[in-house]
Order: C-alpha cells, then sequence, then structure tokens
C-alpha cells in the first residue's frame, strides 16, 4: 500500500505537517492571535483528514509486526549511511517510516486528539504565537514516535516531545508549574537515557547482511526483531541471558515512567494538575499511549524471551498501578488530580491486558489505549470548562451544577460513566478484553484487578454526586452552559465513545491480524 | 691530570690579588669623608631600612623584565652564533625572524612609554 | 618551492603568529582598539581558511619533522579558530559595555591561539611544551583583564600558579619520557622498546599535566575561578579554544605516542573519566553563579570527552573530534548569551536567580539560549546529542559498558541544572521591570550563527562524521 501526495509519502506529511504548519504560524505576527489558532486548528485538520484517509485504506489483513513486506505506507531511505569499513561493517541510520495494525489506531487517535487540543487552546491568550508553535512541534514528535520503524529515529521522535511539553506546562501552567515541568522533563529523560543504553547495546548486537553480502549494523527495528541477526559473541546474543534480562528491564523501566506504571507514576499528577487543560488532553489522551506502544512495538518482538519471563511482574505491576491508582483517586478533592489518578488506574489494565500474552488481552489493551485517550480527554475538557468559569477544581466547590448547566452535565455523565466501564461505552469492551485475556493468564492477579473496577465505580459516582448532583452553590448560579465551540470539541468525542461502545467491531478489525502476529511471535520466539 | 688546570688557579689567583690590592689601595690613598647616603648599601635610591613588604614602583619591574626579555635573547643568540659555521645560513634567517619579533615587542614596550620614567605610574619622579 | 609548501602545512600558524604582531603594533602606533579588532577577526577568518584547507589535503609531517599537519592535526586548528572567531566576535561589544576595550586583549588572544594551534599540530615534545606555555601565559594575563576586580586577580594568580605547577609536572614527565625512550618525537616514543618504571612515571606526569588543561577532576579546581573571574567572552575562549587543543593535543599523543601500551592507560582514563562526569555534574547542581554552573558542566563535558578517549579506538577518537566541535558551539554561544545578560545593570549580572523572567522580554536571546543549553543537556536534534551519543556508541563498542553507564546516568543528572537555567528565564516572573538592550548586528549574528550550526549538526552530522571517521579510516 503507497499513497504519495506531490511524491512525498502521506507519512512523511502526516509527521511534518505541523512542522509545516509551526513555519507558517512563525510568519504570523504575534498580535494576530485568531490568524495563530485557526492556522493551527486548518494544520491539524488538514492532519486529521490525511489520518482518516489513511485509515479508510488501510488493509486489514496485512500483518506488519515483524514482516517488513506487510507494513503499509512504507517510506525508507538511508538517513545516516556509512559506507563499508573492513572490521565493523556497513553502518546505518535509517528514515523508515510505516503503519500497521498496531499503530493504525494511535495515529488516528493522535490526529483526533490534536484537532480537539487547539480547539480547546482556543481561550488561551498568553503568548499565543509560542503556544501553537511548540503545540505543533508536540504534534509532530507524538506522530512521529507511532510511525518510525528505526529506532534511531522513533528515540529522536521522543526525544522531541519533551522539550515542548517541558514548555508548554512550564509557561503555561498553574502556580507550581516549573516544579511540574522539572520533574516531568527529569522522568522522561531518565527513561530516555534508559532507552539510548539498550539502544546501542541492541546496535552493536544487530547486524543483517544485504544484497550486497556486507554485514551492516542497523537501528531498523524490524531487523532486531528477527534472533538471526544477532551477532554471536555480541552483548545480547542469546536467549534468556543476563544482559537479555538487564535490557529488558532497563526499557520496559523507560517505557513504563511514559505509561505511568507504579512505581513511576509520581510525575504525572504533578504534571496534569499545573499543566492547562489542552496539554493535559494530549498528555492523558497521547501521550501515555507512548509508553505502552513502545512496550508492543520495541520491547515485546525484539527480547520476547525477556517479555515471557517477566509477565508476571507486568501484571503485578499492572494490578498495583489499577488498585492503587483508584485508591489514590478515591482520596483526592481535586477534580483534576482525581482523573490524572483515575488514569494510572486506567492504563494498568492497558498493562495488565498486555502483560497476558494471549489475543483476547492484547486487543482489549490496545483498543483500552485507544478508548482511554478519547475518554481521559473528554474528563480533562470537562474539569477545564468547570475551570474556565470558576477558576476552581476542587470537588467540594460545585455541587447542583446539573440544573445550571444540563448539556454540560449530559456530557461529563457519558465521559464518567464510560470511565467507570459502563456497557454500552466504549470503556466496557476494551476494559472486559483486558480482564478476559488476563483471567486466562493470570488468574488471582487478574481477580484482585478486578476490585479495581468496584472501585472506579465508588469514586466516579461520588464525583458525580459532589459536582453534578445535590444543592448548588449560590455563586454558582449564573454558571453558561456549553458554548458552541466547547459542544465542537466534546461532541466528536462523545460520538466515538458511544458509536465503540455498541459496534467495537471496526476497531477491533483493524488491528486484530496485527496483534495475533504478534502475540504468537512474542509466544514462539520467548518458549 | 691536575696540571692542565694550572691555568686557571693562576687566573684566580690573579683576580683576587687584583681585587684585593685595588680595595686596599682605595682605602689607604683616597680622602674619606663619610656621610650617611655614602655609608648606606647600594638600593637604587631606596632606604635601604624599612618593612620587608615595601611596595615598589611599578617602573622597576617594567625595566626589570625587559631586562631578562633581552638578557635571555642573548643566552639565544651566542651559542647560535658560535656555531654558526655548523648550523648554516638557512638559520640566520631563523635568527631576523627572532630578532625581529624582540623588536618589535621593543618597539610596542617604546610607543607605550615604558622607558619614560616619569610617565611610569607611581614613579618617583613625579 | 619547498619551503613554501612546508609553510602552507602551517599556515594558520603563521597567520595567527603574524596576526598577534600586527595586531599589537597596530595597537602601538594607533591606539585604536577597533581597528585590532577588526584586524583580528580578518586574520582569524584567514587562518580559518588555511586550517580547512590543511584538514582536506593529506596528512604528514614537516620542519624537519616537528610539525604535523593534516587529519586530526588540522582539525584541531579548525576547532581552535572556530572557538577563537566566534567569541572574538562577541567580545568587542561584551569589552566595550564593560568597559575594558582594549587592543592588548585581541593580540593576547591571538597569541593564545598561536599557541593552541603549535599544540594541536605538534609532532614533537618540545613543540607540544612551546605551545602549551604560549597558550597559557596568554592565558594568564587574560584572565586578569580586569584588573581593578578581585575575582579577576584572583582568577589570574590561581590560574598562574596552578598552571605553572601544571607545567612543571607536564615537563617533568616529557624529561622522564626521553630518558626512557631516548627521544622526543612522537612516534620515536612509541618505536622505543624499553617500558620501564620511567617510562610510566613520565606518562603519569604527562597525563597529570594534560588532565589539569583539560580540567579533569581531581584538578579542577581552578576551572570555576577561573572562569568565573575572567571577562566571560574571554571565559567563552579558554573554555573552547583552549580545552579543544588541550584534547587534540592529547588525542595525538595517546594515539601517536603511547599507542602500545594503552591496555594499561586506558584504565586510568576510565577512572578520572569517572570522576570527572560525577564530581563535575554534582557540583554544577548546586551553582548559583551561571558562569561557575557553565564552568562546572564544562568540567561534566571533559568527562565525556574522557570517556572517548578511555575507549581508545579510531571511532572513539573520531567521536571525540565530533563532540569538541558540538562543545565549541554551544559553550561559546551560551557564554556569549550570558556575556549579553551581563551588560545590564552595573556589568554584575551573572546569577541565576537574576534571569527570572528574561526569556520573554529578548525573545530570540531566550531562544538561543534554550538551544544552547539542551544541547548541552544532550537532546535531540542538537549537535551535543549526535556528540554524546556517538562518544557513547564508540565506548560501549570497545566494551566499556559500566563507564558509558556511569556516563548517561551522570548525564541524566545535567538536566537539572541546565534546565533550572530555563525555568528562570521562562517560568519566574521578573519583578525588576527592567528594559533589556540590543545587541549590536555583529553579535546577534554569531550567536544566530552559532544556534543554527548546532541545529545542523545535530539535524544533519552524516557529512561531517563521515569526514572525522576518515582520518582513522574507520566510519560510524
Amino acid at each position: 500500500m503507497e499513497f504519495n501526495i506531490l511524491g512525498i509519502g502521506v507519512l512523511t506529511w502526516l509527521v511534518f505537517l505541523p512542522v509545516l504548519g509551526m513555519l507558517l504560524v512563525l510568519l504570523i505576527p504575534g498580535n494576530n492571535k485568531n490568524a495563530i489558532r485557526w492556522t493551527a486548528l486548518g494544520i491539524t485538520a488538514l492532519q486529521l483528514v490525511l489520518a482518516v484517509i489513511v485509515t479508510c485504506l488501510f488493509d486489514r489483513s496485512a500483518a506488519g509486526v515483524n514482516d517488513p513486506q506487510s507494513f503499509q505506507f512504507i517510506e525508507q531511505f538511508r538517513w545516516i549511511a556509512v559506507e563499508s569499513v573492513p572490521w565493523i561493517g556497513k553502518i546505518e541510520i535509517l528514515y523508515f517510516l510505516g503503519i500497521d495494525g498496531l499503530s493504525i489506531l494511535m495515529v488516528l487517535l493522535t490526529a483526533i486528539i490534536s484537532v480537539i487540543g487547539v480547539i480547546s487552546s482556543w481561550n488561551i491568550e498568553k503568548m499565543v504565537k509560542g503556544y501553537f508553535v511548540l503545540y505543533l512541534l508536540l504534534v509532530t514528535g507524538m506522530m512521529g514516535v507511532f510511525v518510525a520503524l528505526d529506532f534511531f529515529l522513533f528515540f529522536i521522535f521522543w526525544e522531541v516531545m519533551l522539550l515542548p511539553m517541558y514548555f508548554l506546562i512550564g509557561i503555561w501552567g498553574g502556580p507550581r508549574r516549573e516544579y511540574a515541568a522539572i520533574k516531568f522533563f527529569i522522568y522522561t529523560f531518565f527513561g530516555g537515557v534508559l532507552m539510548l543504553l539498550v539502544m546501542l547495546g541492541l546496535y552493536f548486537s544487530v547486524a543483517y547482511t544485504n544484497e550486497a553480502g556486507e554485514m551492516v549494523h542497523t537501528f531498523n527495528l524490524l531487523h532486531m526483531m528477527n534472533s538471526a541477526n544477532f551477532v554471536e559473541g555480541s552483548i545480547f546474543y542469546g536467549l534468556d541471558t543476563t544482559w537479555r534480562y538487564i535490557a529488558w528491564v532497563a526499557l520496559f523501566v523507560s517505557f513504563a515512567i511514559k505509561v505511568p506504571l507504579f512505581p513511576f507514576h509520581t510525575w504525572l499528577p504533578d504534571a496534569h494538575v499545573e499543566a492547562p487543560t489542552p496539554i493535559s488532553v494530549i498528555l492523558a489522551g497521547v501521550l501515555l499511549k507512548l509508553g505502552t506502544y513502545g512496550m508492543l512495538r520495541i520491547l515485546y518482538p525484539i527480547l520476547p524471551d525477556g517479555t515471557v519471563y517477566f509477565m508476571y511482574l507486568m501484571a503485578f505491576l499492572g494490578m498495583i498501578s489499577i488498585i492503587y491508582g483508584a485508591l489514590c483517586a478515591m482520596a483526592q478533592d481535586d477534580f483534576k488530580k482525581l482523573i490524572a489518578y483515575s488514569s494510572i488506574s486506567h492504563m494498568g489494565i492497558v498493562m495488565l491486558g498486555m502483560a497476558s500474552l494471549t489475543n483476547q488481552g492484547t486487543v482489549g489493551a490496545v483498543l483500552q489505549m485507544f478508548n482511554h485517550g478519547t475518554i481521559t480527554a473528554m474528563l480533562f475538557l470537562t474539569v477545564g470548562v468547570l475551570y474556565d468559569r470558576t477558576h476552581k477544581r476542587g470537588l467540594y466547590d460545585f455541587g447542583g451544577i446539573a440544573n445550571q448547566m444540563p448539556k454540560y452535565t449530559g456530557i461529563a455523565m457519558v465521559a464518567l460513566f464510560a470511565s467507570l466501564g459502563l456497557p454500552g461505552l466504549s470503556g466496557f469492551v476494551s476494559e472486559f478484553f483486558s480482564f478476559l485475556g488476563a483471567f486466562d493468564a493470570f488468574r488471582w492477579i487478574t481477580i484482585i484487578s478486578v476490585i479495581g473496577i468496584v472501585l472506579t465505580a465508588a469514586y466516579v459516582l461520588w464525583t458525580i454526586q459532589r459536582v453534578f448532583l445535590g444543592e448548588g452553590k449560590e455563586e454558582h448560579n449564573s454558571l453558561a452552559d456549553l458554548t458552541g465551540r466547547e459542544l465542537v470539541m466534546f461532541v466528536p468525542l462523545l460520538l466515538i465513545v458511544i458509536f465503540l461502545g455498541v459496534y467495537p467491531g471496526p476497531a477491533i478489525e483493524l488491528m486484530n491480524t496485527s496483534i495475533s502476529t504478534l502475540v504468537e511471535f512474542v509466544g514462539l520466539a520467548g518458549k | 691530570m691536575l696540571e692542565q688546570y694550572i691555568p686557571i688557579f693562576i687566573l684566580i689567583a690573579l683576580a683576587v690579588l687584583i681585587a684585593v690590592a685595588f680595595i686596599i689601595l682605595s682605602y689607604l690613598l683616597g680622602p674619606a669623608r663619610p656621610n650617611k647616603p655614602k655609608l648606606g648599601p647600594y638600593e637604587s635610591g631606596m632606604d635601604p631600612i624599612g618593612q620587608a613588604k615595601e611596595r615598589y614602583s611599578v617602573g622597576f619591574y617594567i625595566i626589570a623584565m625587559e631586562f631578562i626579555v633581552f638578557d635571555l635573547e642573548v643566552v639565544f643568540i651566542y651559542p647560535w652564533a658560535v656555531r654558526y659555521q655548523e648550523f648554516g645560513p638557512g638559520t640566520l634567517w631563523a635568527m631576523v625572524l627572532f630578532i625581529t619579533i624582540l623588536l618589535l615587542g621593543l618597539v610596542y614596550t617604546l610607543k607605550k612609554g615604558s622607558f619614560k620614567w616619569d610617565m611610569l605610574p607611581g614613579s618617583p619622579a613625579k | 618551492m619547498e619551503s613554501v609548501n612546508e609553510l602552507l602545512t602551517i599556515s594558520p600558524i603563521v597567520i595567527i603568529g603574524f596576526a598577534g604582531l600586527f595586531v599589537m603594533m597596530l595597537d602601538a602606533f594607533t591606539g585604536n582598539a577597533r581597528w585590532s579588532f577588526y584586524a583580528s577577526l580578518f586574520f582569524c577568518l584567514a587562518a580559518l581558511a588555511g586550517a580547512v584547507q590543511n584538514v582536506l589535503g593529506p596528512t604528514g609531517t614537516s620542519f624537519y619533522s616537528l610539525v604535523y599537519y593534516g587529519g586530526t592535526a588540522s582539525f584541531g586548528a579548525v576547532l581552535v579558530l572556530t572557538g577563537t572567531l566566534f567569541s572574538l566576535c562577541l567580545s568587542k561589544d561584551y569589552l566595550e559595555q564593560t568597559g575594558n576595550h582594549i587592543a592588548e586583549v585581541y593580540s593576547l588572544v591571538l597569541f593564545a591561539a598561536f599557541g593552541m594551534l603549535l599544540l594541536v599540530q605538534a609532532n614533537h615534545m618540545i613543540v607540544l611544551f612551546l605551545g602549551i606555555e604560549s597558550m597559557s601565559i596568554a592565558l594568564y594575563a587574560l584572565a586578569g583583564l580586569l584588573r581593578d576586580q578581585k575575582k579577576s586577580v584572583e582568577a589570574a594568580l590561581k590560574y598562574f600558579l596552578l598552571g605553572a605547577f601544571s607545567t612543571g609536572f607536564l615537563l617533568y614527565g616529557i624529561a622522564l619520557l626521553y630518558g626512557s625512550t631516548g627521544s622526543l618525537a612522537l612516534p620515536e616514543i612509541a618505536e622505543a622498546s624499553d617500558k620501564g618504571v620511567m617510562y610510566w612515571a613520565g606518562v603519569g606526569l604527562l597525563f597529570t599535566g594534560f588532565f589539569f588543561k583539560v580540567s579533569a577532576v581531581p584538578f579542577h579546581m581552578w576551572t570555576p575561578d577561573v572562569y568565573q573571574g575572567s571577562p566571560t567572552t574571554v571565559t567563552a575562549f579558554m573554555a573552547t579554544a583552549s580545552k579543544s587543543a588541550a584534547f587534540v593535543a592529547f588525542i595525538l599523543v595517546l594515539s601517536r605516542a603511547l599507542p602500545d601500551t594503552s591496555q594499561q592507560w586506558q584504565e586510568v582514563l576510565w577512572i578520572f573519566a569517572v570522576f570527572t562526569m560525577v564530581i563535575g555534574n554534582l557540583l554544577a547542581l548546586v551553582q548559583e553563579n551561571i558562569k561557575r554552573m557553565l564552568a562546572y558542566s564544562s568540567i561534566a563535558h571533559a568527562g565525556y570527552i574522557m570517556v572517548g578517549l578511555a575507549a581508545t579506538s579510531g571511532a572513539a577518537y573520531s567521536a571525540v573530534l565530533y563532540y569538541l566541535f558540538a562543545y565549541t558551539l554551544m559553550n561559546v554561544g551560551a557564554f556569549g548569551v550570558v556575556a549579553y545578560y551581563e551588560c545590564h545593570k552595573n556589568c554584575d549580572f551573572t546569577e541565576i536567580k537574576n534571569y527570572a523572567g528574561l526569556g520573554f522580554k529578548k525573545p530570540i536571546m531566550g531562544i538561543l539560549m534554550s538551544v544552547f543549553l539542551f544541547s548541552m543537556v544532550g537532546i535531540p536534534p542538537f549537535a551535543g546529542f549526535i556528540g554524546k551519543y556517538r562518544v557513547f556508541a564508540a565506548a560501549i563498542d570497545e566494551g566499556l559498558i559500566s563507564l558509558v553507564i556511569i556516563g548517561v546516568l551522570a548525564s541524566a543528572i545535567s538536566v537539572y541544572y541546565y534546565l533550572s537555567v530555563l525555568v528562570y528565564l521562562y517560568m519566574k516572573e521578573d519583578e525588576t521591570g527592567m528594559v533589556m538592550k540590543r545587541p549590536s548586528t555583529l553579535y546577534s549574528l554569531a550567536l544566530i550563527i552559532l544556534a543554527l550550526l548546532t541545529i545542523y549538526f545535530g539535524v544533519h552530522p552524516g557529512l561531517l562524521t563521515d569526514f572525522l571517521g576518515s582520518f582513522y579510516s574507520v566510519t560510524w
């Protein structure tokens, strides 16, 4: 499958369209705020259109994962390539993009959330130009990570995301923004550093023979997945060696920080609470998925022996995250912090589903990634709407909002119930699949994890009671209901949540082939 | 073995002899009208008695440094001149370059007024 | 014709040496510092052109094999001249605003650069020593340029005393090496068969001298004081050009004079690299003055570079050369922005907490500072990342895995102190309401070029990396 626009592949367009937008925004004078906003919206909308086209053209029967032939929309050329040397062989770093069933939903999610993020950024007045420049750079980084198939390229996009995120939290954030920004940066940078180490180790361990018969060291992820490419005597050669386990743990930690998995989660509540609403939306909607996506794309197929060896550890950490996140959420009296902790809990479900190494569990996990992206985005927008109007976020500051803002309450209820896992809404389907798969693999861990659902129900219902029901506060009597702009950002998400709750088939079909290939591959290679 | 050193010993003896002779002669023949500055040790006009940490005019240092530079230049040039035949004419140009660079240094210090004693900062003549 | 060709092999040295004298005479006869400034810029460019020409040409030795040219040595000259050129561009404005615009600065900078060029092209221990001395003596004088400020006098005195001491070590080391091998030429030292106690004592003292010049822990004590006390643009010059020169000379000595004992001294470098990285980064964490912070950060960078030296492979040496290039770009840049900020409020504006909210007042300066600092952190797509990555990759390839792990973790620490500058620039409010000056065109142009180069060599490192690899007939 190929799709070119002006001779450039569609994935390059997807990734670098925001950079183009960035340059456009830079050209607009800073006081023309609306022009900047519309440009950013136009660019992200165009990106969404491309993403939808890609999804429509996507061939559901092609597996991808470790087989270069069945990746789609491939673009590949040498980025940094070096001629042959007698004793190290050839070296190459590729500009290698492509998508398969693992990434297609994430690409779509990124595009959707980016547009929603721009709409919800409309009321940002502080240095609009700088804000959107950084925002668009962030979008490029996120999209790049999801389509990169070369480890080096993946790493570059991964780190490029840090810069805009750091400034977006640090400049446009709340009162403790510098603390939150630097904490976010240090945690993720530390993860990046571990990834870099493993990447270097893998690079020197992996070499393939190219058409000319030369040994070439490469960062190509697909070559790294082939255990025959590991050079004999190199550090990661063999299966179930200590070095491979160390590498697995290091890589796992670097991704787990991003997820974030207990005990690497402490940056998340701070970052969420201090970040402005649209950035929270992006953070919860897309950035957290990078961690779990990275595990599926890199950790699972490249180090399958470690994955199988450590699957109980993953499940266990997933379980702790589910329970611990839910308990913490219950203890919050800040609406935004509550949602931040609920994210930790829900990402724990993704982890648990993935760890099972079963088809249902992994499908559930990827679907949960998508659903959590849309649902949590809605929840953060919900908080943002209240905060815009009252500049308060405390759960006890509100009450009886349902009377003043009926439309808003309706939408917020859907989001909250979806996050609770009510059948008929999208959260239910993915959580159900995840638990189903996990139950096959680890009975007791799953049974304990399901308690998390009960806790979720508790804090969600309690939140609804405290914020939306009960007696209204007098100072909130004049609260206006949703404006047209706010409806525009809520409604698409609402439709997705309901549609996937009723009919999840299309989403599952998109990834089914790839995931069964992945699960089979990991199962075979790891045992 | 030691015989070949005899001329040197004679030279040393002569030097000592002449030096002692002059001191004695001047003591015997010269008029003796002592006063305080005359009896003091020679210190470039400075008071020889005082605190050890006394500050000197910076002019002394500048002159002293320049003296050292040209003094060392001699140390460098002299052996070259002695062995010039062996080194060959090419080294002449090297030495010309060396002296030119030194000369430029001299011109610089001249232009900056380091030999105008009364223009030096803190000079006693001011 | 023969001799003209020989002269061409040292064209940067000749040009810069002549330039130093010329600028000195210009000052003596006109007394106008601006002419000296433009003249030194012109000669620097000419010397850079000469160095680039040499770097593209063949390698070899000339002047009775006292001098080595081409390859690493000439690239060292390019490094030195890049650092010199950019710090000169920044110097005029800074010195004028701090009231110290005297022409001697330029001749001293050029004399120091002359020493550095001699150092990087040395093929003989005496030439190396001459280079180190003419570099150091000029730098001692430059450090004490602000002679009415206590910090500057302290810097000069400290630098001079410790520097003289370390030169003694170096000289003693050279003497012992001569005693044990019977030669002072680098390749002949390598050929000597006797590797007894005297040889090792000589190598040890030689290393001590070099460690001092590159400010490796525990010979780093002078660095923060000197970097803080010297005029900022001179600090930029010292931190980049002199460090690059010392490292390039170190590489040449290691790879050309001591290659067959690398097994043994590799461990020495290993230990010193660990100390330098860890202590440099830890001490940088607690600094409140930005010049001191950058001084400790430059110590840490020396540590990363020593990881490359410890790897002792051709790939590692060429990685170090790339790192030095990136280091020169980003460090001159960072000190340049610091110098710009410093010129406000009585020219005493170097505490990090003073920077509150300045990032928004002159947005371009803020962005430039961010680029340089992020490059120092080692984040793609900046040149600093590629440099660090290459050095660590080469070390892993040589099996120094634990060393690389320590290095990478140490560089993770460094994020905190680099970012804290940005926290002040962008995330604190400015309460003083100060008005920022407009930098001159040349000044901003120099900084912007540095930033663009930092980005360019981060995004598209291929050409340079291939080229540097060709010095050692390896590629990466």
